[in-house]
């Protein structure tokens, strides 16, 4: 596969609109019943109704209760499609009116000081967080172009490996987590968006932890380095 | 990302598109994943090896405000992300795990999950040295310690 990791993409102002509405939509900020739920991704995501348990009116979840094993698993995730399939839905909106090139051009500047990698690496980032293999060949060939140095590439690599394909894994399977109840009744707390901010930060926190790891170590090896040099 | 703001598909068409690639993440991923981590639940459930779990990781757990059966999620997690969700469900299900562990859990399944396939799909491709794997493997294992600390003071 041929990587060009130069290309130019308009940002335009719906994007900065689809980016905020992104952060809104997935905080939970506005989660109610009132009109403002529709800016809301759990109160429009819903849930499903009770079934009649018997003839005088008693109600019953329609997943049923007391099962286990493999059948009872098969009904709890069939129930956990819909929110899979609405998620990724909105997703899809969101990158087609250019939330995703906006959070590159906001991020592009910020790279060298919060990482320590070159804003180049702006399109591979984003590209990271929706497949891991659009990520790992763009880094590869931005190490190919001198883009990268070594460092820099490991420094890189460790951010995408940690939570690799945030974006889409996360909306594919983890989303599901925050719609849930326990045993007590208890909904899960937080929000879909605090899981992600706390896994974006913590990505960073990674690849900078790999940033001071390989400066303190990059000075023993500069000697044996430079000798190896043809 | 070849679609450009200008282009007029229609957003009804780019939401359906979207949740047609949804639906497949939910019969390719999710009901297989969370049906096999029932099974294993059960199995461990039945053998009481959950419980012998539960009391090892217990203190450790205990440090992030989760209980020890907590530890199953991330194992599952480091095999693949969706199997450490499936194990997440199943032992909210059971009552092992509640609620606020969910929420503990959650970003952490992510940040170590899938480690196994990604170090061949990742540092592979990318071609990091092979002596450099444990740091990379380090740094998401401390990343999803730290986000569990943190969850843990957040929610």
């Amino acid at each position: 596969m041929i990587v060009s990791t130069k290309v130019e993409e308009k940002v335009s102002f719906g994007g900065y609109i689809a980016l905020a509405f992104a952060v809104v939509f997935f905080s939970g900020l506005l989660k109610s019943g009132e009109w403002y739920g529709v800016f809301d991704f759990t109160t429009l995501n819903g849930g499903f109704g009770k079934l009649m348990s018997n003839a005088t009116g008693g109600m019953a979840a329609f997943r049923g209760t007391g099962g286990s094993g493999a059948a009872d698993g098969f009904l709890f995730a069939l129930g956990l499609v819909p929110t899979t399939m609405f998620a990724l839905g909105m997703i899809n909106i969101l990158e087609h009116y250019g939330a995703l090139r906006v959070a590159r051009k906001l991020l592009t500047p910020l790279l060298r000081p919060i990482m320590g990698i070159p804003g180049s690496t702006g399109l591979a980032i984003i590209g990271s967080l929706q497949s891991t293999d659009v990520g790992a060949s763009l880094t590869k060939a931005l190490e190919n172009e001198g883009e990268l140095n070594k460092t820099e590439r490991d420094i890189f690599t460790a951010f995408q490996f940690s939570g690799g394909a945030m974006i889409v894994n996360f909306f594919g399977s983890g989303a599901i987590l925050f719609t849930l109840t326990d045993t007590t009744g208890a909904a899960v707390p937080g929000s879909i968006g605090l899981a992600l901010v706390v896994m974006f930060v913590f990505k960073i926190v990674g690849a900078n932890v790999v940033r001071f790891f390989l400066n303190a170590t990059g000075k023993k090896e500069a000697k044996p380095q430079v000798a190896e040099v043809r | 990302m070849s679609t450009t703001p200008e282009s007029n598909k229609m957003i009804t068409d780019v939401f359906v598109e979207g949740a047609r690639k949804g639906w497949g993440i939910a019969i390719n991923s999710t009901i297989p994943n969370i049906m096999m981590a029932f099974v294993i639940i059960k199995i461990l459930t039945l053998t009481g090896f959950l419980d012998v779990l539960a009391k090892v990781f217990g203190p450790v757990m205990a440090l992030f405000g989760v209980p020890g059966e907590g530890a199953a999620v991330l194992m599952a997690a480091v095999m693949s992300m969706g199997g450490g969700v499936g194990v997440a469900v199943g032992l909210l299900n059971e009552g092992a795990l509640h609620a606020r562990d969910i929420a503990i859990l959650a970003p952490a399944i992510y940040l170590m999950g899938s480690t196994i396939q990604y170090a061949g799909r990742i540092l592979g491709v990318v071609g990091v040295e092979g002596q450099r794997y444990p740091l990379m493997f380090g740094v998401c294992i401390l990343n999803a310690l730290l986000a569990m600390f943190v969850m843990n003071l957040l929610v």
